[in-house]
């Protein structure tokens, strides 16, 4: 009876620490691919993530001196392990909303069996699948990583803005890379241009003057490559200068690479080839902000991304502070409010002045380490992307796309 | 704190039936390996060919894969285990003749073969990306009824096969199962016919397969080439069968249920640590799962629930 009694007299002191302990502390999960095809990029991203917090609670934590949490939940890259991770996240510890998961199949299924359903806001950092976007998610779904989908909007930018209205376009036949190339066919024929001839092509190929030479037909002034540099990229580009079919290239990120250049030479390149590429914005304040914070750290800022995770989980704060409450309803509100391109611009770092102009009412803007992060109807970001074009010095110079 | 009994509540409903679906595949399994003797080391090939079948059928239109079929959920279940019983039947044609070793070496390969197709197969498959927005049985109903429905599915469902598979252990089928098995080349004298029967258990196991497949794909509303990896789609399942007792169709279905559960649950001690220990210690899940296995195959090595011989007709119970 006494051993009874003493049992139920240290639970209750034990389940009072425990409430004690977390009466300060707001949760909010931290999922991702620790394990898994990906574990090392996302061991930087989640480093992204704690910087974003440990800057917070070292400025006065949220609300009223509450510490922001992130719990990390394994998603492991595989639908069945996210969903059972961010399952736990949500009805186990009970957090106020997820910054994560990794990879874009994990974010798909975790989003649609758990958090849609239990209207908790999913701010993800690194899925890119267009598919997302079409999610039916009562506004819970948000990313700060650009959907793939841009991509190929930015290039037909670029080129519609360059006056040249007649392209032929050819891609790998993969994923990506096709992807990529129907978004940027839609987007170039929306915008007045006309694609003379449109062929996939089967990469590793030791020539691919047969598919260029049926490209030419139509007479357009430039081609649009969708592929990696390496398996068939360098080749296409070689066979067309060599046959004096093409003289103007425009590529995707699957082409960037400094062995473009050193395998075609650079005078053979200058002026004739843009490769758009999805970037952190470097010349800009907020990254350079979160870049000075995470070298400190001993991380690599460059690492991709990793400010993407910083800047979720920054939002994610400024959301719940927004809200005034670590209410799970209130947060898409939150997010809405403090980037929707309009109010006083906060910056990586700045949680001090984020939290003083909440608190006075004022509204925010949050421009972010990864760009401006400013929510689409979808919940996506545009993203920002740079150009990249052939330098004086035989190396690739960026320039960002505005 | 309501709300975080209710959680608690919920998180068990989801526990419960991930180790419905994983204790059907396992069953299907224990018909291979505990029955048969069967090793079919492919297991997550079958359970994607179910999963995909199922995804495919039901989904409503889409540009990026097959689709628009809008089936209800009982035809593609039937769909998807039909499909992967005639794909058993040709993969057992070529493969059953092997022996325990080298059945499973091929049935490795086979199953990865599986997987490249599905990750290749885009205009079917839309490739890595995966296939979305698959419907779930009772998703309108509010939470949480809706997910208190869909367990009852599984766990029924989980039932049916129990019972059916438990009458053909006890039928003549069975025991002509567990003779070829334990001595193929008496089964052999006694005038049996070994490779159909091989062939028939090989078949139904795979069909048990697709069927938790096709759950899984309802379940998760999204399937991808990843989630047929095999260490949570194969090995998991052999340390299921092996710890819940092999040839035992409740020791299948008990060990799907503790292993996940140690599975699942590990891990929410481990996200009590700090982050940059919590990306360590996830790991240790892994390990913990080899380590069971370890402890059982050395001092359980019949599991749990160990074979239990139904009795011989004519004769008393020993």
């Amino acid at each position: 009876m006494k051993i009874v009694r003493k049992l139920a007299l240290s639970a209750c002191v034990a389940a009072m620490f425990a409430t004690a302990a977390h009466a300060d502390a707001i949760k909010v999960g931290s999922a991702g691919g620790v394990t898994g095809p990906i574990a090392e990029l996302v061991a930087t991203i989640i480093k992204g993530r704690d910087l974003a917090r440990d800057q917070i609670n070292a400025a006065g934590g949220l609300l009223n001196g509450d510490t922001l949490e992130m719990v990390v939940g394994d998603s492991a890259c595989d639908p069945k392990a996210s969903v059972d991770a961010v399952g736990k996240l949500v009805n186990v510890e009970q957090v106020v909303g997820i910054v994560g998961p990794s990879c874009s199949g994990a974010t798909n299924a975790a989003v649609q069996a758990v958090t849609i359903p239990a209207g908790v806001v999913v701010l993800s950092d690194s899925a890119t699948a267009p598919s997302v976007t079409e999610l039916k998610d009562n506004d819970t779904v948000f990313r700060v990583a650009p959907s793939d989908a841009y991509q190929g909007l930015a290039i037909a930018k670029l080129i519609s803005k360059a006056g040249i209205k007649k392209v032929a376009m050819t891609y790998s036949n993969d994923d990506y890379n096709a992807g990529i190339a129907a978004v940027f066919e839609r987007e170039f024929k929306a915008m007045g241009g006309e694609v003379t001839a449109n062929q996939a092509h089967e990469p590793k190929k030791a020539s691919y003057r047969s598919e260029l030479q049926t490209l030419t037909a139509g007479g357009p002034e430039a081609i649009a490559i969708f592929a990696y540099y390496g398996s068939s990229g360098i080749t296409i580009i070689k066979n067309s200068l060599e046959n004096g079919l093409f003289s103007k290239f425009y590529a995707a990120d699957g082409m960037f690479d400094q062995s473009v250049i050193d395998q075609i030479g650079a005078d053979n390149l200058k002026g004739k080839i843009s490769i758009t590429q999805a970037s952190s914005d470097t010349g800009d304040s907020s990254y350079q902000a979160f870049a000075d914070a995470f070298k400190a750290t001993g991380a690599d800022p460059a690492a991709p991304y990793a400010a993407h995770g910083y800047d979720a989980t920054f939002m994610m704060a400024l959301a719940i502070e927004k809200a005034g409450s670590a209410d799970r309803a209130k947060i898409k509100d939150g997010l809405r409010a403090i980037s929707n391109g309009t109010g006083e611009i906060v910056r990586p770092g700045e949680w001090a002045k984020a939290k003083k102009l909440i608190a006075d009412g004022t509204a925010i803007n949050y421009e972010g380490a990864s760009g401006s992060a400013d929510f689409d109807e979808n919940g996506d970001v545009s993203g920002v992307f740079a150009v990249n074009v052939v330098g004086d010095d035989g190396k690739w110079t960026k320039a960002l796309l505005k | 704190m309501d709300q975080q009994l209710y959680g608690y509540g919920l998180y068990i409903i989801s526990l419960l039936t991930m180790g419905g679906i994983y204790a059907i595949l396992t069953l299907g399994l224990n018909v291979q390996w505990g029955f048969t003797g069967l090793f079919n080391a492919g297991i997550a090939g079958f359970f994607g060919i179910g999963a995909y079948t199922a995804a495919i059928l039901t989904t409503s239109p889409h540009t990026s894969h097959l689709g628009g079929f809008e089936l209800p959920y009982v035809v593609a279940a039937i769909a998807a285990m039909l499909i992967s019983g005639i794909i058993a039947f040709g993969v057992g044609k070529v493969c059953l003749k092997l022996r325990s070793d080298y059945l499973a070496i091929a049935t490795i390969g086979i199953a990865e073969i599986f997987r490249l197709i599905l990750k290749n197969e885009t205009d079917i498959t839309n490739g890595p990306r995966g296939i979305s927005q698959i419907p779930k049985p009772f998703e309108n109903l509010p939470e949480p009824w809706n997910q208190l429905a869909f367990l009852g599915l599984v766990l029924g469902t989980l039932l049916l096969v129990y019972v059916m598979l438990e009458v053909a252990r006890k039928s003549p089928w069975g025991r002509v199962m567990t003779a070829i098995r334990d001595n193929e080349t008496s089964a052999r004298a006694a005038g049996k016919n070994v490779e159909t029967f091989r062939m028939e258990g090989f078949v139904i196991g795979c069909m048990i397969m697709a069927l938790a497949g096709a759950f899984m794909a309802h379940y998760l509303k999204f399937i991808d080439p990843n989630a047929t990896d095999p260490l949570l789609a194969t090995f998991i399942v052999f340390v299921m069968l092996v710890v819940g007792g092999s040839a035992n169709n409740k020791g299948a279905i008990l060990g799907a249920f503790v292993i996940w559960t140690l599975w699942s649950a590990s891990e929410i001690l481990t996200t009590q640590l700090p982050s940059e220990l919590a990306i360590r210690t996830a790991y240790i899940r892994i390990f913990i799962i080899g380590l069971v296995l370890q402890f059982f195959l050395q001092k359980f090595p019949q599991g749990i629930l160990p074979e239990t011989r139904p009795s011989s007709p004519g004769k008393n119970k020993s």
